[in-house]
């Protein structure tokens, strides 16, 4: 027979999973979340999500060609990484962000490492922690038709309530990527389909989830639990991030170590950090422990572990460093939480003591001092906002109700902070009494020029404002004649018209709102 | 509590047992020459006993177990020898074979095919008609099955594993073995349950052969010792090792020996060699295999006479298909079976099928290799609980003392999982095997032995 037959070892059969394949599906899994994402907000989106994934692939192109290595940029590795990074983008980030990082992701973590397998930390996570460091004003910044407005991971971190549904749905204010359900969705494909591992995105989860219960202050409230498991990046985190095969551990317990550490780190982060992208940042620490995970929790053939020769009589046993990780992370989190609530009854108390101080000195009536409830929910309204117009940049942090001894309402204090001091912020409360008086003002914070703008807090500048009833105090020069009138600190204008402003707004507060309020 | 039924790990390729399962056994009855080589089994080759020119008959012994592992060779055919000398094998290598002219007549020895009442022998007559019958195991390994049935205490013996799994694709011979000679097996297996008092008879049969495991069931209805047990079809469920940690619920090192955890496993096809061996005091000169793939034009399974050519095996299944071109001859099935490139070599005991593709897999793989990803899933599929990505990057690195003592490197039992799920299609199982030759060799030379 004239034919040639090849040789080669066994097997001679293939599976016909490629790596094209697997990533083709992951992107696939990921396709209804940028949908979703473009439908939200618009096309805007879509572009974000062309120009990173455009990139990656080009990055990745160009370098194959100028290192002269086999064409890797088909494999599809390059595209997964570029929709991942897109899909943790603001849809209104210009459009060099994603194209920096993709260049990032794929050049830098990727390739230099030594391409596909090789890189330490999760290509697109890094970019996006690069862009956070980098561009953190840019990245940060969400806007809805134009309105700046905060993300629901933003309120939920402020204590502010949310809209669970949005949040579910991908409608809330965020990322492009934030439609929980259809991450969802995609993930639990992936864990159906074998090509992520559920000991790691559970662990994720449900490390995440124990520890802001237990420590998140509001226990195990199904609401509470399932804005936080919706909101900043926890669901793409764990199961597409976390996941990423390079950088997870080989072992099952390697992996159940890797997802709690994760899920704990990110859960403690968001309780007590502030950055709402805390997620990404524990998913990097994760990922950097796996070499050491892998150094040393190597599991034994099956024949060699323990149990093996006789099987059957055999239990399922949580494997130790499951339970010692899980006591050391309890542990740790009810130290920490311990602490918090320890020092935070120490601050506020001797907050609530020197305020009482300093609302004595310019409220000398009143014996007691009690929150104003209509300045708290006027606050609350405003968001952060600027009060009023024509003072300046000027803000109300609160306002209490002072009683006199009988019980009767004596007067208020107002706390103004101005943020047109020369050198910075400048706060004060402004005392009036329940007739509408000035009874005087007292700094909380000021650091002012020395000598100069400092002068604002010597009594001869401060007790101008004393036993006056106006609507506004002006600013003159000198020679102030009428009530309304005050002489601005020589060489210190800047700071004198900020004080008067700060205490005008503290006087329309009282007129506008607690008054009106009462 | 359901029956365990699997192993952990292991694989699922396509089982292309269709259309040979629905075909019967066939006898083909060679017309060429036929090839003995001296070494058809693990251990010492046999030494002839026959001369150029001597007649020889069927059945007849034509060279003997030399040492404690060896196996006797017995002729297929009557003729005359024709010669001794070095022949091309499956191996791909010359070994010395004794070559027989086939005179068509296959006239037998006359020592055998009548049935003989067994129940009066001892232990040691029944190993000796098992050695007599040169069986070795058909499974594929081609142990010498008199040396399987004597460990050192048979009382410690707990199970008898009749291997009728036939997780590799494509092969068929031991399922239709099961469903033809099914009465022929039990008693194969009672009589090897007769060696050993305590043991317990388990017949294994994946569930993707329902006429199998109604036959076997059928025929050991009755029997006290003797239960079949369905196992779930998966690749590699007829291994040794995954059938003994199935029933015995036992994993063992690779050092060990089935019979040091108290089982033995046998082929069903050599359980049935053993029955013709004691009751008909039958030598071993025919084997089943199945000759399939999508290169032959009528897949079968034939009984052969060992020596046959291969070529001659193609022909007597129709041949090469219409507007196909031969790329690949596996001797076996494609998971474990053994490429070779020439027709011209003579099926042996241990050859249970020829598989026939004009397709490559293996080459088609090699272009899609890309570097590896970790997915973990060679991990996940590994029926010994090892890591191959990691044993693979031990290779890479050349760091032999960690891929021994850290990743026990040596448990591997070329299996071919690993390889088979690789979506990057990195040759994990064939870097294994050939680094575990490579270790094997440093200690033996180490240990100042032979090379």
């Amino acid at each position: 027979m004239n034919t040639t037959l090849n040789i080669s070892p066994a097997p001679h059969a293939r599976d016909r999973w490629t790596t094209r394949f697997i990533m083709g599906v992951v992107a696939l899994a990921l396709l209804p979340t940028a949908v979703i994402g473009v439908l939200a907000y618009g096309l805007r989106a879509f572009w974000v999500i062309l120009a990173s994934v455009g990139t990656a692939v080009l990055t990745e192109f160009i370098f194959d060609k100028i290192a002269h290595k086999p064409d890797t940029w088909l494999d599809g590795s390059a595209v997964v990484t570029g929709l991942m990074l897109a899909l943790t983008l603001s849809p209104s980030v210009p459009l060099y962000i994603p194209v920096i990082g993709s260049v990032f992701a794929i050049f830098i973590v990727k390739c230099c490492f030594g391409g596909l397998g090789k890189n330490f930390v999760n290509p697109a996570l890094a970019a996006r922690c690069f862009l956070l460091i980098s561009f953190g004003k840019t990245m940060t910044m969400f806007t809805v038709d134009g309105v700046t407005a905060a993300t629901p991971i933003g309120d939920l971190m402020a204590g502010r309530a949310v809209n669970i549904t949005e949040m579910f749905l991908g409608t809330a204010n965020g990322v492009i990527g934030s439609s929980a359900i259809a991450l969802l969705a995609g993930g639990l494909v992936l864990w159906a389909m074998d090509i992520i591992h559920g000991e790691i995105c559970f662990s994720v989860i449900g490390g995440f989830t124990l520890l802001i219960g237990l420590f998140g202050g509001q226990g195990f409230d199904p609401r509470f639990l399932a804005a936080n498991l919706c909101g900043g990046g926890v669901i793409m985190g764990a199961f597409f991030m976390a996941t990423d095969y390079v950088t997870s551990p080989v072992s099952r317990l390697g992996q159940l170590i890797y997802g709690l550490t994760i899920g704990v780190l990110g859960a403690l982060f968001r309780i007590f950090g502030s950055s709402a992208d805390s997620f990404s940042y524990s998913i990097i620490i994760g990922n950097l422990l796996v070499p050491l995970i892998d150094t040393y929790i190597i599991p034994k053939p099956f024949a060699y572990r323990k149990g093996a020769q006789n099987r059957e009589r055999r239990k399922f046993r949580i494997p130790k460093p499951v339970v010692a990780i899980g006591i050391i992370t309890l542990l740790a989190g009810a130290a920490l939480s311990g602490v918090f609530t320890l020092t935070k009854d120490t601050i506020e108390e001797q907050k609530l003591a020197a305020n009482t101080e300093s609302y004595k000195a310019v409220c000398p009536d009143a014996v007691s001092f009690e929150p104003s409830e209509a300045a708290k929910s006027f606050i609350e309204e405003l968001d952060g906002g600027v009060y009023g117009s024509g003072f300046g940049k000027v803000y109300i942090n609160g306002a209490v109700v002072g009683r006199g001894a009988d019980g009767s309402v004596v007067g208020y204090v107002i706390s103004v902070t101005t943020a047109e001091g020369n050198d910075g912020n400048i706060t004060l409360s402004v005392g009036i009494s329940a007739d509408g008086v000035v009874n005087g003002i007292a700094f909380t914070e000021l650091n002012e020029t020395p000598g100069m703008g400092m002068r604002c807090g010597e009594p001869e500048f401060m007790s101008q404002f004393e036993g006056k009833e106006v609507s506004k105090f002006t600013l003159v020069k000198s020679g102030a004649a009428s009530d309304g009138e005050i002489d601005a600190i020589t060489g210190a204008t800047v700071t004198s018209k900020a004080v008067v402003n700060a205490v005008n707004a503290g006087v329309d507060f009282y007129a506008n709102v607690l008054k009106g309020g009462n | 509590m359901p029956v365990k039924d699997s192993f952990r790990g292991g694989v699922h390729p396509k089982g292309l047992k269709d259309p040979q399962s629905k075909r019967p056994l066939r006898v083909y009855e060679a017309v060429g020459d036929i090839v003995l080589p001296l070494s058809q089994h693990i251990g010492k080759p046999a030494k002839p006993i026959v001369k150029k020119g001597d007649p020889v008959l069927t059945g007849q012994l034509i060279a003997e177990a030399d040492g404690f592992i060896s196996a006797n060779v017995i002729s297929s055919c009557s003729g005359k020898v024709k010669a001794i000398e070095k022949r091309r094998t499956i191996a791909g290598t010359m070994q010395e074979c004794i070559v027989i002219e086939n005179d068509g007549q296959f006239t037998e020895t006359g020592s055998f095919g009548k049935r003989e009442d067994y129940s009066g022998f001892s232990r040691d007559e029944i190993i000796a008609r098992v050695k007599a019958a040169g069986i070795v195991g058909l499974g594929g390994a081609g142990f010498p099955t008199h040396v399987k049935l004597a460990p050192k205490e048979p009382d410690k013996i707990k199970y008898v594993i009749a291997n009728g799994a036939e997780c590799e694709p494509c092969l068929t011979g031991n399922d239709r073995l099961m469903r033809e000679r099914p009465e022929e097996i039990v008693e194969g297996l009672r009589i090897i349950l007769s060696l050993f008092p305590n043991a317990e008879g388990v017949i294994a049969v994946e569930k993707n052969k329902p006429e199998a495991i109604e036959a076997m069931r059928k025929a050991s209805e009755g029997e006290e010792r003797i239960r079949v047990l369905p196992l779930k079809t998966k690749y590699p469920q007829g291994g040794e090792r995954s059938l003994i940690s199935v029933i015995a619920g036992v994993d063992f090192p690779i050092t060990a020996l089935p019979a040091d955890v108290g089982c033995i496993v046998d082929n069903v096809g050599t359980i049935y060699a053993v029955q013709r061996a004691v009751a008909f005091n039958e030598p071993l000169f025919r084997c089943v295999l199945t000759v399939s793939g999508d290169a032959v034009k009528e897949p079968a399974n034939l009984i052969v006479r060992n020596g046959t050519s291969i070529s001659e095996l193609l022909e007597a299944c129709g041949g090469v298909n219409d507007g196909k071109t031969l790329k690949k001859v596996l001797a076996g099935g494609p998971m474990m079976g053994f490429a070779f490139a020439s027709l011209d070599v003579p099926a042996v005991k241990t050859t249970n099928g020829v598989t026939v593709f004009a397709e490559d897999a293996c080459e088609k793989a090699e272009k899609q290799e890309t570097a590896c990803l970790h997915c973990g899933r060679c991990t996940t599929v590994c029926p010994q609980g090892l890591l191959p990505q990691l044993m693979a990057d031990a290779v890479y690195i050349g760091d032999l003392e960690r891929y021994e003592k850290k990743l026990y490197g040596l448990e591997c039992i070329a299996c071919g999982s690993c390889t088979y799920v690789c979506p990057a299609k990195r040759p994990l199982t064939q870097t294994f095997k050939e680094k575990k030759a490579e270790i094997m060799a440093l200690k033996r030379l180490a240990a100042g032995g032979k090379k």
